[in-house]
């Protein structure tokens, strides 16, 4: 038990040893100003990795959500001139097509998920391609205050950003904590064939899953695009890496059963703050992706009792 | 005794709450053949496991031509002279036979840093020959049938021929289970050839054949050898009566409590098959009864179980639950006709070992459980903790992980959790497998419950004699058909004999 509560703990431990590192480089970091503002930046990057846990959290992977949340920008961006606040919820649709398809490839033909969701991935980055044109699309200011203030804004001093990642936060939580759905992702990512043999139909709860991680993404393009005032068919490259990262380094197993969303908070705020620590010390933006990786395999090291995995493919 | 090739000296070897084999000594000398008999879980398994090096001895000796040796894994095995063929079969089909013959020993055929094919082939045409097998070195598994591949199999084993210079000792798994009759006579002529170089263990359920082909027979039983018999003075009977043992125990298995089947036919089968598995299977199952099906490996009983819990699908007859005609396309229909199955996997397909003992229980009905939504978690405690008691589950609280608890414990979780889903038919897949004689009683005394409580029992017992205590009623399989029917009423008990008689 000692080592399970350990495991649980250690990503907090970690986010705390990291901040106070930085603090003591910069006394600038460790002020409320800057923290909220960390932590808003933080959200786009941890709305697509919660979605993301669920997937994980069944023993599969979803390699199109930084593919989805371009897409997602592009079509909030395209449309919102003309259809206004409905542009957000196709924006979304977008992502739960995307996330469903990539579902019912894997469990109609059964097909690996990395394979299905590669494919989808490909799909998914053309789609966006073709919906803007190939081009970076501008969002006026105007249709920004009119429809996007719930991202840009901010209310008793908190960024609108952060309250959409904490409600997102509570609602996933919810969801996985509280419900039959939740239960079943635990369980299928435990032991599939047990489940299976239980009566449940588990390419349900696949589908699900993967509809949630393909809303999620969609969110995360959508919150993207609030931001920074455009939407773009590359906008969400370089999240996919950050997004996994973000998930493992929380301490969810990346063979699935075992996970939670605060714990992809905490992650997402780990893969921040090294961010941040690393621009602080002059790494380059192009090295940091060499960081992730190496965090992202050290984490599934730490995390995993690979000793009693047979054949690793 | 200077003629023993292989000798097993005072081995035992116990898992959790299962003494497997228990001071067995058995030997092999030079040229025999020996036979290995017993029914499922005497330690016939284990046995071989020790000899291929998968399982170490907790106590006693392995010797090959008189030295001991230690055998850490197969190939270990294999280097000292010890070949297993398996019965599920170890040809990788997306290989040649050569390639299958020579696999983990491509360094010997090296030129170059390349493969020398042609070398390769050559050395395996070689090693066809011995088993009379006239295909071509170069042809992928994937087209070879199921008695060819053992061939190739048993081809494999032969190699060490070449290899190295001590005796060399088979261990042959069920061969025959999959052979024609024509293809037992073949490998029986191989075995005669080969006893001028290499001695034999013979491990089958046919006892005509163990009798046929060895020249001595070792009887295991209960992790015991309990017999050693030379075949010339054997018979069949005698041999049944050496595996069977013991007579039958009536409060062993709760007779006292065994009910007659109500009037009210709850499954019916007519006619049932699956390609490859099992035809032409009609019965009619009653509230309150238990169904036996008994069979060896390759019966085709196993797989029907499999059917009948919609794991896989029949491809002729049908299947009525209370007189509706279904079709169980997966194991949710299944459930959903009041179907459960208690698989012999239990880590597999029974539990997740990791959930705790409530969310296994409630796992097939868990909308019941939910209101709006949301998981009513004090109602779940509550009829997790009702099913802990009633069925004297030991677990420090219904939130401990599964995994945790003893073989016999999950086993009752499993029941509970198709107990609290409500179902009307339990299939249990050797619901005894694995765990110890105290907790065997218990299950018996749970199957006795089910079906007081009106439900009814399709058993696939461990053991031959516990499908003769726990069922009313027996079907016997061989070879994918029904061979007999026997009613086992409350003191009016069949004789394994007259059953066993039907099975091999």
């Amino acid at each position: 038990m000692a080592r399970i509560d350990l495991q649980a703990w250690l990503p907090i431990l970690v986010l705390a040893a990291l901040v106070a590192v930085v603090s003591l480089y910069d006394p600038g970091f460790f002020t409320i100003a800057n923290l909220l503002e960390i932590t808003a930046n933080t959200m786009t990057l941890f709305l697509m990795a919660a979605g993301l846990t669920f997937v994980i959290m069944i023993g599969s992977i979803d390699l199109s959500v930084q593919s989805v949340a371009s897409m997602a920008s592009c079509i909030l961006a395209v449309f919102l001139p003309t259809l206004g606040l409905a542009a957000i919820p196709l924006a979304l649709l977008g992502g739960v097509v995307a996330g469903a398809l990539g579902a019912l490839i894997s469990t109609r033909l059964r097909i690996p998920t990395f394979i299905a969701t590669l494919a989808i991935s490909g799909v998914v980055l053309s789609a966006g391609f073709w919906i803007s044109n190939a081009q970076s699309i501008a969002i006026t200011a105007e249709a920004r205050d009119a429809w996007l203030g719930w991202v840009t804004g901010a209310f008793l001093g908190v960024p609108n950003e952060i309250w959409v990642g904490l409600v997102a936060l509570a609602g996933l939580s919810a969801l996985l904590q509280l419900t039959p759905f939740g239960r079943l992702i635990r369980g299928v990512g435990a032991q599939e064939q047990a489940v299976i043999a239980s009566g449940v139909r588990v390419e349900r709860v696949k589908l699900w899953a993967f509809v949630i991680s393909g809303f999620m993404a969609a969110l995360a393009g959508v919150t993207m695009a609030g931001r920074l005032g455009s939407g773009s068919p590359t906008l969400a490259n370089e999240f996919l890496l950050p997004a996994v990262a973000a998930v493992v380094v929380g301490g969810t197993a990346i063979t699935g059963g075992v996970g939670s969303i605060w714990r992809t908070f905490v992650g997402a705020l780990i893969i921040q703050v090294v961010r941040i620590g690393m621009t602080f010390m002059g790494v380059s933006v192009f090295v940091q992706q060499i960081i992730f990786g190496i965090l992202l395999i050290a984490a599934v090291a730490a995390t995993m009792d690979r000793s009693k995995i047979l054949v690793v493919k | 005794m200077s003629d023993a090739v292989l000798e097993v000296e005072h081995v035992s070897k116990a898992f959790p709450g299962v003494k497997a084999l228990d001071d067995v000594s058995f030997r092999v000398n030079r040229g025999e053949v020996i036979g290995l008999i017993g029914e499922n879980g005497a330690g016939k398994s284990t046995l071989l496991k020790i000899l291929n090096g998968v399982y170490q001895p907790d106590a006693g000796a392995v010797k090959v031509d008189g030295r001991p040796v230690r055998l850490l894994s197969p190939r270990q095995a294999f280097d000292s002279g010890i070949a297993m063929v398996f019965q599920e079969q170890s040809v990788l089909s997306t290989l040649t036979v050569a390639e299958n013959i020579f696999l983990g020993r491509e360094q010997e055929f090296l030129r170059w840093g390349l493969i020398d094919k042609r070398r390769m082939n050559a050395a395996a045409a070689v090693e066809l020959k011995k088993v009379h097998l006239d295909i071509g070195p170069a042809t992928p598994c994937a087209r070879l049938t199921f008695a060819e591949r053992q061939m190739v199999e048993i081809a494999k084993a032969l190699s060490l021929d070449s290899r190295i210079a001590s005796d060399i000792t088979i261990l042959l798994d069920e061969p025959t289970s999959v052979l024609e009759s024509r293809e037992v006579e073949l490998l029986f002529s191989i075995i005669r050839d080969l006893k001028a170089r290499a001695s034999i263990v013979f491990i089958s359920h046919r006892l005509e054949e163990v009798l046929a082909i060895c020249d001595r027979i070792y009887v295991m039983r209960d992790g015991k050898v309990v017999a050693e018999v030379p075949a010339a003075e054997a018979t069949v009977h005698a041999l049944h009566t050496h595996m069977v043992g013991r007579q039958l125990h009536h409060e062993y298995y709760r007779e006292q409590r065994q009910s007659p089947p109500g009037d009210e036919v709850i499954l019916r089968a007519d006619g049932l098959g699956k390609a490859g598995a099992f035809r032409d299977v009609s019965f009619e199952l009653r509230a309150g009864e238990v169904l036996g099906i008994a069979g060896v490996i390759g019966s085709g009983r196993e797989e029907l179980a499999r059917v009948l819990a919609g794991h896989a699908a029949p491809d002729a007859g049908a299947l009525t639950v209370h007189g509706r005609p279904v079709r169980l396309a997966g194991a949710s229909d299944a459930v959903a006709n009041g179907i459960g199955l208690v698989p012999a996997e239990r880590k597999v397909e029974g539990l997740v070992a990791q959930f705790s003992v409530a969310e296994n229980m409630t796992l097939s009905a868990l909308g019941r459980f939910a209101s709006r939504g949301v998981i009513r978690f004090a109602a779940e405690r509550a009829e997790a903790a009702r099913w802990v008691e009633r069925l004297h589950v030991r677990t420090p609280s219904t939130a401990a992980m599964t995994g945790g608890l003893s073989g016999g414990n999950q086993q009752k979780v499993v029941l509970a959790k198709w107990r609290i889903a409500g179902v009307e038919v339990l299939i249990l897949d050797h619901p005894t497998r694995g765990i110890d004689v105290g907790a065997k009683e218990d299950v018996y005394e749970l199957v006795r419950d089910i079906t007081a409580d009106g439900l009814a029992v399709i058993l696939l017992g461990d053991t031959l004699d516990e499908v003769i205590g726990l069922s009313s009623r027996i079907l016997v399989m061989r070879d994918g058909a029904v061979t007999a029917t026997f009613d086992a009423p409350a003191g009016g008990k069949p004789e394994q004999v007259r059953i066993l008689e039907h099975m091999v």
